[in-house]
């Protein structure tokens, strides 16, 4: 019995804001008028919701602190004009461009990491060089020798009787690395600074 | 004479409509006083609610063309109200440590030093009430009970169901409701 007149004190009490407005049916608003009869939490409850209600319709209204007309220069601002004149953040140079330049540069840098990482950069043992080249791994080519080639080509010291491990770099991938990362690094920089530009000047409008 | 009034504004924003700025400002001074309070209340900050005021206007030049009939008034609390976004947005990133210079006032016909203080004191409590309610409900609120729209306009402005702004405004009435009870010998 009492969950059940609990259940419909809640239902009453949802239905009390829009009972004050006079924006219920008169079916639910003898509803909710008979139960208020008999219930004093609800009676109460639609008490303190009118006094909130005519409290707030005292609010008294605030003078502006000036007028909001537009000027001509605001009127600038019309569809119109907006066209004709860029955004501040459209006429930074580049900035489109500097993006996709430092996202390349970013995903040649873990190309050649990866390649590091999984040995794809680094030449197969000598003999198998020599073999693919049919050359013997002594032989003299055009007065260098191929261990002096591969030396040359890979940038990596090794003794000279050849390689200790038969393995070398066909690229300066340590050097490609970092002058990838460098550019990366200030391609990143100018375009952070850039669009940080850009979002003072959208929020300036 | 209120259909008149209302020819008469018709005939404004059709001017309006074909870029007469004369004719916008005209109605700007007539709404800048409603649509500046919508922002005060929702924000709760004078600088801000004078910036979205400004921004209000300026999209509703720029957007006038899309208002096709209807109540100018709610078109423009909608667009005021989409600026208080903004702004919360923005206030949200960069809060302001004060709220004291967006009073809540009364009209009261006593104005004794007594009364002078009481209603100051409850002025401050509405404020700290309204902060506490969510953007949506804080609006259905001011919409209905400071600004005295009825449910339909509401609903447009807000550009929800009826179903929508009755719930909001119950919810938001409780919640004021609940945190004003703590001082009821305030106002009841």
């Amino acid at each position: 019995m009492r969950i059940l007149r609990k259940n419909q004190c809640h239902k009453v009490q949802g239905l009390l804001s829009p009972y004050i407005d006079e924006q219920i049916g008169s079916s639910e608003r003898d509803r909710v008028e008979s139960h208020l009869e008999e219930c004093q939490v609800c009676r109460r409850e639609l008490e303190l919701l009118r006094a909130t209600v005519n409290l707030l319709h005292r609010v008294a209204a605030v003078s502006p602190p000036r007028s909001f007309a537009l000027a001509e220069v605001d009127a600038k601002r019309r569809p119109a004009a907006l066209k004709r004149e860029a955004p501040q953040w459209r006429r930074v140079p580049a900035l489109g461009a500097l993006r996709v330049a430092t996202a390349v540069t970013a995903l040649l840098l873990v190309f050649v990491l990866a390649g590091d990482a999984t040995h794809l950069f680094e030449a197969g043992p000598v003999e198998n060089r020599a073999a693919l080249q049919g050359t013997p791994v002594a032989d003299e080519v055009q007065g260098t020798s191929v261990t002096d080639e591969i030396v040359g080509v890979g940038g990596a010291s090794f003794d000279s009787e050849g390689f200790t491990d038969n393995e070398g770099y066909i690229w300066p991938v340590l050097e490609i690395e970092l002058a990838l990362t460098g550019v990366m690094l200030i391609l990143g920089g100018v375009t952070v600074g850039l669009w940080h530009r850009k979002r003072r000047g959208l929020e300036k409008g | 004479m209120v259909e008149c009034a209302t020819m008469e504004e018709d005939e404004i924003i059709r001017r309006a409509k074909e870029g007469d700025l004369d004719s916008f400002n005209q109605l700007a001074e007539t709404y800048q006083r409603a649509v500046y309070n919508l922002c005060l209340r929702m924000l709760g900050n004078a600088p801000a609610a004078e910036d979205a005021t400004q921004d209000a206007f300026i999209s509703a030049f720029r957007g006038i063309n899309r208002l096709r009939g209807g109540n100018f008034k709610a078109w423009l609390f909608r667009i005021a109200a989409n600026a208080c976004r903004d702004q919360l947005r923005s206030l949200r990133r960069r809060p302001v440590t004060s709220m004291d210079d967006a009073p809540f006032e009364f009209k009261s016909d006593q104005p004794s030093p007594e009364d002078y203080a009481m209603r100051q004191e409850l002025g401050e409590e509405i404020k700290k009430a309204f902060v506490t309610l969510p953007p949506d409900q804080r609006l259905a609120v001011i919409l209905r009970d400071i600004e005295g729209l009825d449910y339909e306009e509401i609903a447009q402005v807000t550009g929800s169901s009826l179903g929508t702004v009755k719930s909001r405004i119950n919810r938001g009435r409780k919640r004021l409701r609940h945190h004003l009870e703590k001082h009821r010998e305030l106002f009841v």
